[in-house]
């Protein structure tokens, strides 16, 4: 028996080493001169990613893309921390709190489902100053945190107006990721957009998994069964808010001979080269600009606090040209555009 | 010829069949057309045309044949007595090992790869259960989180500098070839599109069988065939299937009881590996952190409610694969539909189990649950979409729970054998 528990200890523990091997994502020092403006501080940035974490060509690698940013023009040290699917809160909360006690004074959590953990890292670290993607709820408020939200249904308007200007067949698709507010946030945007082109257009609208099953945000299997019965029941355009599951609508698209809409980051430069020829646009969302303001801020001794919306009119959200697939109907998407901006079309935030 | 091993000079004892009758591939036939006309009657009822369309019932396979893989990898190791909760670990490395030698070495390699991660993980579990005697649950947990943090770790080393890769995904994988019979499937989307009663189903069904079939679930059905054969024909499988019911007996006559036990849960392993495989080299053409998504449990789900048998596991995994390409695709209108299915479907059992079986009680709960379920589809329109998410996990679970009866585990399974025990 005691055989049996040395063993059992022996394999438990090389279970955590081997768990911990895969979280952490390295560290990386910036050139540890800062050449510009010697005034400037240098500070640490510590980031935690969301599930999927870089290079899920999606929405934390628009983090990531703003942290290089940071990295290389303002010189700061930099260090990044991934989550796991299915993880509990205290998993998030000991990331943030391990990062602040590695030394780390600004902190950015990307993904909502940080809010609580930041909301009790920052009460517990008064000192640390925090920035939050996509969350401005009462949980993760606080003097020193920053939360940086997105105006998605904006963006997501627009590209719902491309979908039914370039749909033929008067159908169109949404695969949305995990049924969360925030991704019904798209979902309101793109099918107002749709409707304001024509009001009696068809929508398929899915989500591939409910909360607190993350996984649709990590499912291509999912994302290319869900696009292609969209397809297959007559939809020619899709939209996905669904993170890497995105990768099975693209390859959906291309079986089906269609159209899809990326997410996020401009997805017909970062998706592989056999399915970019289906994504006629994307939905920029910015959260890049939004890391490496509150970064950047940070580095002239401002330290940002607060909700800050970055929408339409800021460019914090916006469509993508690449592929000149849409280049037809661009006069008419920047009028909707336009429109918004200045106030006239006031874009719903739920279904 | 069967019973070799155990036959020792006397006449073989012939127990009565109690209760369970053999189908004859005649009533087989009736059976699957009497199903087909209940579905195809479904659809006319409802207007749900994607209940049994062709392109569902494909998706249905490739949801359903990863599960079914699992299930088969944990059939092998629960058939030697050593419960395997570590299938979802082996699939894990089975979708990291696919794609990187996919990538490498092209996609028939990554079929190999995927065995060759999940075998990996099954020598963990073997030399940790058969020969240290750990417990097999607390082998198994370890094994889960093994896979996931070491598949992590590998991504995050191997995948991370290649051109379209990242730390959570591999750069796109080769194709496998998919097999199409050419002018048939289309001559069968043609009767499909008419949507007659019965013909166009029968014609939906068959077009789904020959219409883009990858290799490796052609693979995977061999692999079921093959399964039942070697372990309930041959003298190999049944000294197998006597180290999970009593390895003491199998080892006073001569079984070398261990190696058995190893090699089972080796296999387990690769076929586990391979349904991980089959994630990213078929379904998603990508490798991607986290794309198991529990099917290994699933899997492991499907093969208890299917009785430890290869039919039943292939019944329960596939019905999990239909439930939830219908709820991938068609959302609440099409679930909605469903729901008069299960009703029926739970009556139907229910009225079996009273009449055929006088189990009033359970027979009794399958009916009420069926009015139930008919009353919510009469009067509703359609199903939330916080419920459909759920449809595959309570139809399966219902569905075998009423129809699966005296589900009977390996006698010695989960328990640690020792050499020598028996003398």
């Amino acid at each position: 028996m005691r055989h049996t528990i040395k063993v059992a200890a022996v394999m438990s523990a090389a279970a955590l080493a081997l768990a911990a091997c895969g979280d952490s994502g390295g560290t990386s020092s910036g050139g540890g001169s800062t050449s510009s403006a010697g005034a400037k501080k240098t500070i640490k940035v510590g980031m935690a990613y969301d599930v999927g974490g870089r290079g899920d060509q999606s929405f934390n690698d628009s983090a990531a893309a703003g942290l290089d940013k940071a990295k290389s023009e303002l010189g700061v040290e930099v260090k990044e921390a991934a989550a796991v699917n299915g993880e509990n809160e205290a998993a998030r909360e000991e990331r943030l709190q391990q990062l602040v006690d590695a030394g780390y004074t600004h902190i950015v959590a990307v993904g909502f489902a940080y809010a609580k953990s930041v909301g009790k890292a920052a009460k517990d670290n008064p000192d640390a100053h925090f920035a939050i993607v996509d969350d401005a709820s009462a949980d993760s408020k606080g003097p020193n945190v920053d939360q940086i939200t997105f105006a998605e249904n904006e963006g997501s308007f627009i590209v719902g107006a491309a979908a039914a200007l370039k749909s033929k067949a008067g159908n169109i698709g949404f695969v949305g990721g995990v049924n969360t507010p925030l991704i019904k946030k798209f979902e309101a945007g793109y099918v107002a957009g749709a409707k304001a082109v024509n009001k009696d257009i068809k929508i398929q609208i899915k989500y591939l998994t409910q909360p607190p099953d993350f996984s649709g945000f990590a499912d291509p299997a999912k994302g290319k069964t869900a696009a292609e019965g969209m397809y297959q029941s007559g939809a020619d355009v899709v939209y996905h808010a669904a993170g890497g599951s995105g990768g099975g609508v693209f390859t959906a698209a291309k079986a089906a001979n269609a159209m899809a809409i990326g997410v996020d980051s401009d997805q017909a430069l970062t998706a592989p080269a056999d399915v970019k020829d289906v994504i006629i646009t994307s939905m920029i969302k910015k959260v890049d600009v939004g890391v490496f303001d509150f970064i950047k801020s940070a580095t002239e001794g401002k330290e940002l606090s607060g909700n800050k919306v970055y929408d339409l009119k800021s460019g914090g959200v916006d469509y993508s040209t690449t592929g000149g697939k849409i280049d037809d109907i661009k006069a008419k998407l920047d009028d909707y555009k336009k429109q918004i901006i200045d106030g006239k079309i006031t874009v719903p935030t739920t279904p | 010829m069967s019973a070799a091993g155990l036959e020792v000079g006397t006449q073989p004892v012939t127990t009565p069949r109690t209760g369970r009758q053999r189908f004859t591939p005649a009533q087989w036939a009736m059976v699957v057309a009497g199903a087909i006309a209940v579905v195809s009657l479904l659809r006319i009822v409802t207007g749900a045309e994607d209940i049994d369309s062709s392109g569902a019932l494909s998706a249905a396979v490739g949801l359903a044949v990863p599960i079914a893989l699992a299930g088969l990898g944990g059939l092998w190791s629960e058939r030697a007595g050593v419960v395997n909760i570590g299938l979802e670990g082996m699939m894990i490395l089975g979708t990291w090992f696919g794609a990187f030698f996919a990538i490498h070495a092209g996609a028939w390699m990554g079929i190999v790869g995927a065995i060759v991660g999940g075998v990996l993980g099954g020598l963990i579990h073997a030399v940790a259960t058969v020969i240290f005697g750990v417990d097999h649950i607390v082998s198994g947990v370890a094994l889960n989180i093994i896979g996931l943090g070491a598949a992590k770790y590998l991504a995050a080393r191997f995948f991370s500098g290649l051109k379209g890769g990242g730390p959570t995904q591999s750069p796109p994988l080769p194709n496998l070839p998919t097999i199409t019979i050419p002018g048939l499937s289309d001559a069968l989307g043609t009767i499909e599109k008419k949507q007659w009663f019965f013909v166009s189903d029968v014609a939906s069904v068959l077009r789904a069988l020959c219409t883009d079939v990858s290799v490796l679930t052609i693979l995977a059905v061999l692999l079921f065939i093959g399964t039942y054969w070697v372990l309930w024909r041959t003298a190999f499988g049944l000294r197998l299937r006597s180290c999970g019911e009593s390895p003491v007996a199998a080892e006073t006559l001569g079984v070398n009881v261990i190696r058995y036990k190893f090699l089972a849960v080796l296999i387990s392993g690769g076929l586990a590996g391979l349904g991980g495989g089959y994630l990213s080299l078929v379904a998603a053409n990508i490798y991607r952190d986290g794309q198991t998504g529990g099917r290994g449990f699933i899997g492991l789900a499907a093969m208890i409610f299917g009785n430890w048998r290869p039919g039943g596991l292939l019944a329960g995994s596939g019905l999990f694969g239909y439930t939830d390409a219908l709820q991938l695709r068609g959302g609440g209108e099409t679930v909605h539909a469903f729901l008069l299915l299960f009703a029926i479907i739970l009556l139907a059992i229910g009225v079996w189990q009273i009449v055929k079986r006088h189990n009033p009680v359970q027979g009794g709960i399958a009916i009420v649950v069926g009015v139930l379920t008919g009353l919510w589809y009469a009067l509703t329109e359609t199903v939330p979409a916080e419920l459909t998410g759920m449809t595959p996990y309570v139809t399966t679970l219902l569905v075998l729970a009423f129809a699966s009866q005296r589900l009977r585990m390996p006698a010695a399974d989960g328990q640690v054998y020792r050499k020598g025990e028996a003398s």
